[in-house]
């Protein structure tokens, strides 16, 4: 398609939470817009209603097969509303530990066996870090690949001595947990914890947790990378030089709306602390362009389906108000992707680690953001850095719990009642609403980190985040446009996002080559 | 030459894919190394470029170059009414990618209960099948007659997810050529002809009658909890998960997602039972000798069960 100029490419984007497409307009080699394209509807929530009580935590956890227990999680939470029920401590941290175990494989799957895999494109050959690319994240082969899939499975045994297995469990239940570990169940898994802290100080990060946590500033760590070859050659180090080296920290801005629903409950009298005042690790909260951190009101959430392949409602809902209709035909012009449009106080919002880092205030963050807004780089290095984070406090509480004290308080039947589970899922906000009415699930509406990330337009038509974050983003080779697959899997579009060309115009004139080190 | 495989993800949540990642001893950059087979594309971790990957997809629908063994995660996505506009692929309908990889393929391996029966997929409002059953109905999308291109039905490893050994043990077994006996649902007999009640820790509370009516009481999940271990075929209280345990054994019941009818219309944690005994008994067994048998057993229950002493 051609127009004054104006060039369209579509692009198939694979992914874990459904397929992705997404229609990019680009001028110049330059990026003018963006559309985010859902396409494949499931129907989950339709699927619930009218199903028993509890089906939730069976079925949700297989809306993603990466963050199944972030779903398990918040579908127990919002029957534990509705139920009223008082959770024992031990149930708390058995959740919390299980909930850490899943972010951080997520975190390192994600960023060394899919993100880091971007290094080895084509349009790198003969970059001075290509060979080293190679050598570091080949497909199955290469040598930090071939340690996080080792290493990120065991951290996972976790969820399975907590929990039966990883992933699609069930045993987070309203009211606590169902399994009840002992001593030796609880012993092992702090020495997996130990045994995965040794390895992710040495590999991902180069230096022990304490040394990376005085980190606390942009020049900081360039003094930080500067300090040692063992920072260097880590994969944190690599990936730092990568990011300058091919401009990473140029793209992918986006609105600078950030959301984050907070999580992991710190229990009564924990060792641990959270890093606002507050009953969560990870504190909520909401950050407007550039403004403080507000608290989070759910009641502010709404979902638009002007753009979506969905019944028509004016304005927003509420997702207790939410409507489900699917609806495609042949001659639609408007509509274009099976994701609604959540939006936060009428606004998009990105979520995710930087969000999280950023409303909890990590300083190391909140100075570079101040610098220029976020970026895909400082988004990729907030989640390659999350697991710095948990790792002390799941280790504590790992050694809090108690295998003699309860880990369920009975909930036999659950009430007539309207309850949510909010909780930050490792891709960022994730929400489930639900009304039960006579022991069956009467209402359920999902909002995904991915569908705040990658939401299409709006009912006043804003854009969601990374349409938004792709604006701007220079195309060298509309053939291989790389740079685009950077800045979606810079909001861990769930799994990679295998970028299919779809159609294309003659690309061979008229554009201009982006410049590039 | 290596026998290649090409990886298609459809109306699913990537689980299996998971699943495959947490496969031990050897794990997948071991086996896919090991036992030599050449990973075309697979959507997760491919490096190939959109341009290449294209060209590949038209390579393979060709037949240009011959495709050994295809993979197939989640289930076909009809609806709605037919059309396959649910889910679609270089804007046309995926189910039509599925039907031309399918007519090239050397073998077809349904990874997981979405690809075979249609699993959770099938249970919401988007027509979904699996390839070759809708449920326990033979037929699917392929339709009940379809064979592969070397004379197989689709091999069904169903799971939700799939069991990281089932699926290694099954493509090793693939790429030296060995056909494994399959039952009568096309799903290995080497991994489906075991229940999941079979080695778990529980099997004495089965065997006496001591019932867990609430989470954590630490008897047998059956009766009450809904747990479908003595009806579903798996693997997993042999292999276990993640090398460490299963849901059985963690106080979790089985669900039984490897079963045809997965996830089940009747209320998950809850067994349908008549007068306290469950309407669907384990495989295969008589109701009334089962009934004696159970009345006899729970009388001879040792204190020790009755009083949980063993903790497992």
């Amino acid at each position: 398609m051609t127009e004054n100029g104006k060039k369209t490419i579509d692009l198939a984007l694979n992914r874990v939470e459904g397929d992705l497409e997404l229609k990019i307009e680009h001028e110049d080699g330059v990026v003018t817009n963006a559309w985010s394209k859902g396409i494949m509807y499931r129907g989950f929530e339709n699927m619930l209603k009218g199903r028993g009580a509890r089906d939730g935590l069976v079925l949700t956890p297989r809306v993603c097969g990466i963050c199944g227990t972030a779903h398990l999680l918040t579908a127990a939470k919002a029957l534990d509303m509705i139920s009223g029920v008082h959770l024992p401590t031990n149930a708390m941290l058995v959740r919390n530990v299980a909930m850490m175990a899943e972010h951080i494989q997520s975190d390192l799957r994600h960023g060394i066996l899919m993100f880091m895999q971007d290094c080895l494109n084509p349009a790198y050959v003969g970059l001075p870090l290509y060979e080293e690319a190679i050598h570091r994240y080949q497909t199955f082969k290469g040598r930090s690949v071939v340690r996080t899939i080792r290493m990120t499975k065991k951290i996972l045994e976790i969820v399975a001595i907590l929990g039966g297995q990883w992933p699609n469990s069930s045993f987070i239940v309203p009211g606590g947990v169902a399994s009840v570990p002992t001593f030796n169940d609880i012993v092992n898994c702090t020495y997996i914890i130990n045994n995965f802290t040794t390895w992710y100080e040495e590999q991902i990060l180069g230096c022990p947790l304490d040394r990376w946590q005085q980190v606390r500033s942009e020049q900081e760590l360039q003094a930080w990378l500067d300090e040692s070859d063992s920072h260097r050659d880590s994969d944190l180090g690599f990936f730092i030089r990568f990011a300058r080296l091919v401009d990473l920290h140029r793209l992918g801005r986006g609105h600078g709306n950030f959301l984050s629903f907070g999580q992991l409950e710190l229990p009564e009298g924990s060792a641990v602390h959270g890093h606002r005042d507050g009953a969560l690790l990870l504190s909520p909260g909401f950050i407007g362009q550039g403004q403080a951190a507000t608290d989070c009101d759910q009641e502010l959430v709404t979902e638009h389906v002007t753009y979506s392949h969905f019944v028509d409602y004016p304005g927003g809902l509420h997702p207790f108000d939410g409507q489900t209709q699917p609806y495609v035909s042949p001659y639609e012009i408007i509509k274009y992707s099976f994701c609604k449009a959540p939006r936060y106080d009428g606004r998009p919002a990105e979520t995710g680690p930087l969000a999280q880092m950023l409303i909890s205030g990590h300083p190391l963050f909140t100075d570079m953001i101040a610098g220029g807004g976020p970026n895909a780089y400082i988004r990729e290095l907030a989640r390659l850095t999350r697991p710095a984070e948990l790792l002390p406090a799941m280790k504590i509480w790992a050694g809090e719990i108690d295998p003699e004290a309860p880990f369920y308080q009975s909930v036999r039947e659950i009430p007539d009642g309207r309850g949510y589970g909010l909780i930050d899922a490792s891709r960022g906000a994730l929400g489930h609403w639900v009304e039960i009415s006579r022991q069956k699930i009467a209402h359920y509406q999902i909002i995904t980190p991915t569908a705040w990330n990658g939401s299409p337009r709006d009912h006043d038509g804003v854009r969601g985040p990374w349409e938004e974050a792709l604006i701007g983003t220079p195309i060298a080779d509309p053939d291989n446009p790389v740079e685009i697959g950077h800045v979606i899997r810079s909001f861990d579009a769930c799994q990679v996002c295998a970028v299919h060309l779809l159609t294309t115009d003659d690309h061979t004139a008229g554009h201009s080559r982006c410049l590039r080190v | 030459m290596r026998p290649n495989l090409y990886w298609l993800q459809c109306g699913g949540c990537s689980g299996d894919t998971m699943s495959m990642l947490n496969a031990d001893s050897p794990n997948i950059a071991e086996a896919t190394n090991s036992i030599g087979l050449d990973v075309l594309f697979h959507p997760s971790f491919s490096t190939l470029t959109p341009a290449r990957h294209l060209r590949l997809l038209d390579e393979l629908v060709g037949g240009a170059l011959p495709l050994d063994i295809l993979c197939v995660e989640g289930s076909v996505i009809t609806g709605p009414n037919g059309t396959g506009m649910f889910e679609t692929f270089a804007g046309r309908p995926k189910k039509d990618l599925i039907a031309e990889l399918a007519a090239q393929a050397g073998l077809i391996v349904a990874v997981g209960t979405c690809a075979a029966f249609g699993g959770v997929t099938r249970a919401g409002d988007v027509g979904g099948l699996g390839l070759q059953f809708a449920g326990k109905d033979a037929g699917g999308f392929l339709g009940p007659d379809f064979l592969s291109r070397e004379g197989s039905p689709v091999i069904n490893l169903p799971g939700c997810p799939v069991h990281p050994q089932v699926l290694i043990g099954t493509l090793s077994a693939l790429v030296v050529g060995k056909r494994l006996k399959l039952n009568e649902r096309n799903a290995p007999l080497e991994y489906y002809n075991m229940l999941v009640h079979q080695g778990c820790t529980r099997n004495e509370y089965h065997e006496y009658q001591i019932e867990e009516t609430d989470f954590g009481q630490m008897g047998c999940l059956f009766f009450h909890m809904g747990c479908h271990g003595p009806l579903a075929h798996g693997p997993c209280n042999k292999f276990l998960w993640n090398n460490r345990s299963c849901k059985t054994r963690s106080g979790i019941p089985c669900f039984g997602c490897t079963e045809p009818d997965f996830p089940q219309d009747t209320p998950f944690f809850e067994t349908p039972n008549i007068v306290g005994l469950p309407i669907n008994l384990p495989d295969g067994v008589d109701r009334p000798h089962y009934l004696a048998y159970k009345g006899m057993a729970a009388a001879a229950a040792p204190e020790r069960l009755k009083h949980r002493q063993p903790k497992v």
